[in-house]
């Protein structure tokens, strides 16, 4: 078989996040392929528009009936084409790569969930994935920073999140328009670290989102007594195959594709940090 | 498996028969430097050549190759792999060069299969020839590839004086010679051949330490080696790097490649390339909205020196063979045998 070579999907439903977001509901063709096709939290498929390109897109939920929902943001060519796109129009896919978010190591512990911007989308997976097997993990916190409140992905699913037992929700944002009914904070997501329920004993972090700000929030977290190890990055990289194959995306003896795009911070420290 | 010996003169004899089945590519001298090129005459064969400009990777992972071509039509699309199966065979390869085509068959076997990769790779035979006259950049005995070869042919030459002696490594080359009047190798030819290679060895002036390189390497991230060989220069009287990617285009064990499409001018069919790519180029490290993550020619250089001493991703097999071409080709006169000996702390710039 040929690993190069797309499967085409079908869009069944687009929904409007923000703007310049939308988030998709794909399906393969083949039903065979459908019905095999169990992608895992964290995980993500190289998305294709013959013409165009290739991009690699995470992944922000599964169904029962084994369609996947990735959310889009328009940041570049492959992007801006698929935004275009309607129901029904038709896009090859391949995958699922990469190896997805530690929820085996995750369980019995208290997740702290700290995204930035499109950083959400990797993890919205996780945040439902704990709603249904709410008695395997402690307490959960999501700490959710966005440009403006009008940038923040998943508004709708806010309220349903908070009524998870035992869950806080934190919101930040860098602006806040002056007209907004909002009740966002303002600051970055290190600015809700103090007012954080979370304590280094037991508990998990999983975040995602700019690199600049999981450098910084995995230092932050260091310093209020998280050790490395507790803490899990999810990294983007411009990969062309996928597959560990073309080698855009090493980050030291690692391929952010096969060997990622979920590494612990520990391993990847001395290569996020600038030297 | 088996041993023979002929004549230099009578080579014509040997290049015929692989002529009449396969297409034969070997070294040859069109202007000041050797190439592999097609070869369909014994007068365009000098297998006396020290190196090549580029490396036969280009016959396995081309510089430029058509994954598949694909149609679009009622806004789905079809595609059509392009395979190619041509039955190649490589006449006169070094043993450094058979080093790196393993080190790759490797890479792209891994975890998941190359299928473009292992298609030409297994349509190819290979026919080495050990090296009897070094390089002045080639420090093949320090990485363990050279200048003799014990793995990986299909048939090995060496040059023993007025004859070349032929030993078999695999059943397709047993074949191959099957037909020709070859005489059975004797042991002065072994003892020839001995001796030459001994003598081959004595002639490499390059050398490099990898003892721990790897480790040594990963432990000196933050080495001023690296700012030195980014910006300032002066390692071993080299200039800054100009980040031009000569290095990587002519390394053997280089594989990282880009992924584009081009469309027809009737915007309904196209197809899908691929290139190779070089972590020297700025835009290799590019993400979304134009963040870079090697974006100071300090780090794309680290990260190719890392590469190739065995301490980036592909591990050893995209590591360094000694084949001592980027050194050539370097128009800023970056050696990395330097490089190794000031992150070991071993010489004072």
């Amino acid at each position: 078989m040929n690993e190069y070579s797309p499967n085409l999907a079908v869009i069944k439903k687009v929904r409007k996040e923000t703007h310049d977001t939308n988030t998709y509901t794909l399906e393969f063709s083949d039903k065979k392929l459908q019905k095999s096709f169990s992608p895992a939290p964290g995980q993500f498929m190289m998305l294709s528009l013959f013409g165009i390109g290739e991009s690699a897109i995470s992944l922000s939920g599964t169904s029962n009936n084994g369609s996947v929902t990735t959310t889009i943001r328009n940041v570049g060519s492959v992007t801006n084409a698929v935004l275009r796109l309607k129901e029904g129009d038709f896009i090859g896919m391949r995958g699922p790569y990469g190896n997805g978010w530690p929820l085996e190591r995750a369980e019995g512990k208290n997740v702290l969930i700290v995204v930035g911007g499109m950083g959400i989308v990797p993890l919205r997976g996780v945040v439902n994935y704990i709603k249904n097997n709410r008695k395997k993990f402690g307490d959960l916190e999501i700490i959710y920073g966005a440009r403006t409140p009008d940038d923040m992905l998943f508004r709708y699913e806010f309220e349903k999140w908070k009524q998870i037992k035992n869950t806080r929700l934190d919101l930040t944002v860098d602006e806040l328009p002056i007209e907004t009914t909002s009740k966002c904070k303002i600051g970055l997501v290190t600015s809700c670290f103090p007012s954080m329920k979370t304590h280094h004993k037991n508990a998990i972090v999983l975040v995602c989102g700019p690199e600049i700000m999981m450098r910084y929030a995995a230092k932050c977290l260091e310093t209020i007594g998280f050790k490395d190890q507790q803490i899990y990055l999810s990294l983007e990289r411009r990969m062309k195959c996928g597959i560990g194959k073309c080698g855009h995306c090493q980050i030291g003896l690692k391929y952010v594709c096969k060997d990622g795009p979920v590494f612990n911070y520990a391993d990847i420290k001395p290569f996020i940090h600038p030297l | 498996m088996n041993s023979y010996n002929i004549e230099k003169k009578d080579m014509n004899i040997l290049l015929d028969r692989f002529l009449e089945d396969y297409k034969v590519f070997g070294p040859t001298r069109p202007g000041a430097d050797s190439t592999f090129d097609e070869i369909t005459s014994i007068k365009q064969l000098h297998l006396d050549y020290t190196s090549t400009v580029l490396p036969p990777k280009k016959f396995f992972h081309p510089p430029k190759e058509t994954l598949f071509s694909f149609e679009l039509k009622n806004d789905k699309f079809t595609t059509k792999e392009s395979i190619q199966d041509k039955k190649i065979l490589i006449l006169g390869i070094h043993p450094c060069d058979v080093h790196a085509i393993l080190k790759l068959d490797k890479f792209f076997s891994t975890d998941f299969s190359d299928t473009y990769y292992q298609n030409r790779r297994k349509n190819t035979v290979l026919v080495a020839i050990n090296c009897v006259e070094p390089s002045e950049h080639s420090f093949c005995s320090s990485m363990g590839t050279g200048p003799y070869l014990d793995e990986g042919y299909d048939i090995l030459l060496t040059d023993i004086g007025t004859k070349y002696l032929v030993e078999i490594g695999s059943k397709t080359g047993q074949k191959l010679v099957e037909g020709v009047n070859l005489r059975k190798a004797t042991e002065t030819d072994f003892h020839e051949k001995e001796r030459r290679l001994k003598l081959m060895e004595k002639k490499i002036k390059k050398f490099m330490n990898t003892t721990w390189l790897p480790r040594i390497a990963r432990e000196n991230l933050d080495h001023e080696v690296w700012l030195d060989l980014g910006e300032h220069g002066g390692v071993d009287g080299s200039f800054p790097c100009l980040s031009c990617g000569s290095c990587s285009l002519v390394c053997p064990t280089c594989y990282c490649y880009d992924v584009y499409d081009t469309m027809d001018l009737s915007l309904i069919s196209g197809t899908r390339n691929r290139e190779l790519d070089s972590c020297q180029l700025l835009e290799y490290g590019e993400v979304a909205l134009g963040d870079n993550f090697r974006r100071d020619r300090k780090d794309r250089i680290r990260h190719w020196m890392l590469c190739k001493f065995g301490a980036a991703a592909g591990g050893k097999n995209s590591s360094c063979v000694g084949c001592g071409r980027c050194i050539r080709v370097c128009p800023s006169k970056i050696d990395l045998t330097e490089v190794a000996k000031v992150i070991r702390g071993g010489k004072q710039r």
